[in-house]
């Protein structure tokens, strides 16, 4: 499996500010990866560090098999990037600005160019600055895309589209990955990148929390339960079962509600449950969402104890 | 660039107009296309102001070329009464370099300093050209626009020349001034650039930091020889754009060359650190 992203031991020391803190991450060529985390924690520095806009305080960065510092003109070329907060000069037309964009890469087709301004329904005659939020942030996908690149390195790409638009980048980054184009791209939302990332990283203050599939992380997530009971229980009896945290017990006249988090395997829960009457029970997957929260916030989501692979 | 173009053999894209397209192609005519506007008013703003006080000439008396005070001699005003004299005062000598020296500072703080603080340095520097070759490509620009005012003074002055009795001047004492006042607006590009390059400041603290400078040796040069300290002068660049009098002798070799060389090792200081640093944001 060939590598297009490495990053060992990477440390960037801002100082006051936080950086990033010995982070290694390995991208395989043709994957699409999600990088994830809550604004702040150091997506953008990772980005601007594989693209030579800033230099580690140590550690070594290796794109495409080159040096981001020492190869930047030519990997440059084989890169796609956008912006987190997508800037050009605002007295340009749309057009005007890719065309220009294009010619620093040595000409990109304008077929191509139309045909991405078509599908994003993106108006290029009109000037940069009169172009809405979402409007401009389809430039910036326009000229991360056109020129088919090797690695797409998408910060926050959703930011500010609608959600049609959104299907559509989501097309557009599946395309990528059918030709052979990996794709690198951050969220602060797990749900922006489920769908098409092959693997997602969550980094937290500088420092990455877990690396996995999007399948591993579900599995990992734990199972909400909900029983109901036609009799009156104690929270006493279920506290101590194996895997279960978070227990309520809520007691009305002829019955009971019990509801916790449950961590493996159910049996010892079940067992318990069994020697009461049982009216309901419902469990349900903890979505994404809060898991990732989970490890935002530093809390542990789940069984696995060593989130790093 | 050295890649392959496409683009020629392929349709304009909607709103990028032929011009657009044709100055698109590199880092120095898209500049040179973006600051059209500014650099055409520049030139003809500066133009037009020599050509003014230019034309006051026949005016000027012996009365009021007497009545200048003392004090004025270092800033050129101390031979009213002859053409190259008059135009090394008013002309040449305070209205000229200073709007030029904020030329080259206003300039100079956009080159870099203005798209970093923008966000937009990120982008153009995520594509296949080098720091170093940004720089240089936009400080040629910036240099294009100096060349641009200093032809617009020297075509003033040479339509000028015989209708405001200037004609004891040379076409090529005219000509050797407006080479030393594009010079010195170069000095002042190169340091505003290579402040925003090196440092990573904002846009107004570069032009304010480049134009306090040159304010501050406008004022050196003016005022060295009342305090008796005319070696002071040979620190500005103002004494190498004017201590030779052109006008009256024509291009000042040495001079030329201590401007360009200023010039040049500002801006290889400024690229240096540029090309070192991490981009701001």
């Amino acid at each position: 499996m060939n590598t297009a992203i490495e990053l060992t031991g990477l440390t960037k020391d801002y100082g006051s500010r936080r950086g990033l803190d010995d982070l290694s991450l390995r991208v395989a060529a043709g994957e699409v990866f999600g990088y994830l985390g809550p604004n702040g924690a150091g997506k953008s520095t990772t980005i601007r560090l594989m693209l030579d806009l800033i230099r580690p305080t140590s550690g070594t960065v290796r794109v495409l098999g080159m040096d981001p510092r020492a190869d930047a003109v030519r990997l440059h070329r084989r890169i796609g990037y956008l912006a987190g907060d997508f800037v050009v000069d605002g007295r340009q037309r749309a057009g005007e600005c890719l065309s220009f964009l294009g010619d620093l890469r040595g000409g990109v087709p304008a077929a191509r160019v139309l045909d991405l301004a078509d599908r994003l329904e993106l108006d290029l005659s009109a000037r940069v600055r009169s172009l809405s939020k979402g409007n401009r942030q389809k430039v910036g996908l326009v000229q991360a895309f056109m020129h088919r690149p090797e690695l797409l390195i998408l910060d926050e790409p959703t930011s500010g589209l609608d959600p049609l638009v959104q299907q559509t980048f989501l097309e557009m980054v599946a395309e990528a990955k059918a030709a052979g184009q990996t794709v690198f791209m951050s969220s602060h939302i797990m749900s922006e990148v489920e769908a098409v990332a092959d693997r997602v990283a969550i980094i937290r203050e500088g420092r990455l929390a877990a690396v996995d599939t999007v399948t591993a992380l579900r599995e990992r997530s734990l199972l909400r339960v909900r029983i109901d009971f036609a009799e009156a229980v104690t929270a006493e009896e279920f506290a101590a079962l194996p895997g279960v945290t978070d227990l309520t017990v809520t007691g009305a006249e002829g019955g009971a509600t019990l509801t916790c988090r449950l961590d493996g395997r159910p049996d010892a829960l079940v067992k318990a449950a069994a020697r009461h009457t049982v009216t309901d029970l419902r469990a349900e997957n903890q979505d994404l969402e809060e898991l990732f929260h989970a490890y935002y916030t530093g809390g542990r989501p789940g069984a696995a104890t060593g989130p790093t692979r | 660039m050295t890649a392959t173009r496409h683009a020629t053999s392929s349709p304009a894209l909607p709103g990028a107009s032929g011009a657009a397209r044709a100055f698109g192609r590199s880092m120095f005519t898209k500049t040179l296309f973006d600051n059209r506007r500014i650099f055409t008013v520049w030139a003809l703003a500066t133009g037009l102001l020599a050509l003014m006080y230019a034309g006051f000439y026949p005016q000027i008396t012996a009365d009021t070329a007497a009545s200048v005070p003392e004090a004025m001699s270092g800033f050129g005003f101390d031979d009213m009464g002859s053409a190259a004299g008059y135009l090394q005062g008013a002309v040449f000598g305070l209205l000229v370099p200073l709007l030029v020296t904020f030329y080259g500072a206003a300039t100079g703080a956009r080159m870099i300093s203005a798209d970093e603080e923008s966000g937009y340095l990120d982008l153009l520097l995520a594509h296949p050209i080098s720091r170093t070759r940004l720089l240089l490509q936009r400080f040629a620009a910036l240099a294009t626009g100096a060349v641009l005012i200093a032809a617009a003074v020297l075509g003033a002055m040479l339509a000028i020349r015989a209708g405001a009795e200037l004609d004891t001047i040379s076409a090529g004492g005219f000509a050797a001034q407006a080479v030393t006042l594009a010079l010195l607006a170069l000095v002042f590009g190169a340091l505003a650039t290579a402040i925003g390059a090196a440092t990573g400041k904002g846009r107004a603290t570069v032009f304010g930091a480049a134009a306090g400078i040159g304010v501050l040796a406008y004022a050196v040069n003016g005022f060295a020889p009342q305090i008796g300290a005319d070696r002071l002068r040979r620190l500005t660049p103002f004494h190498y754009y004017i201590g030779g009098e052109p006008l009256k002798n024509g291009l000042p070799l040495a001079d030329v060359c201590v401007l360009a060389a200023v010039t040049a090792v500002l801006l290889g200081a400024g690229t240096w650190r540029f090309a070192r640093r991490d981009l701001g944001r």
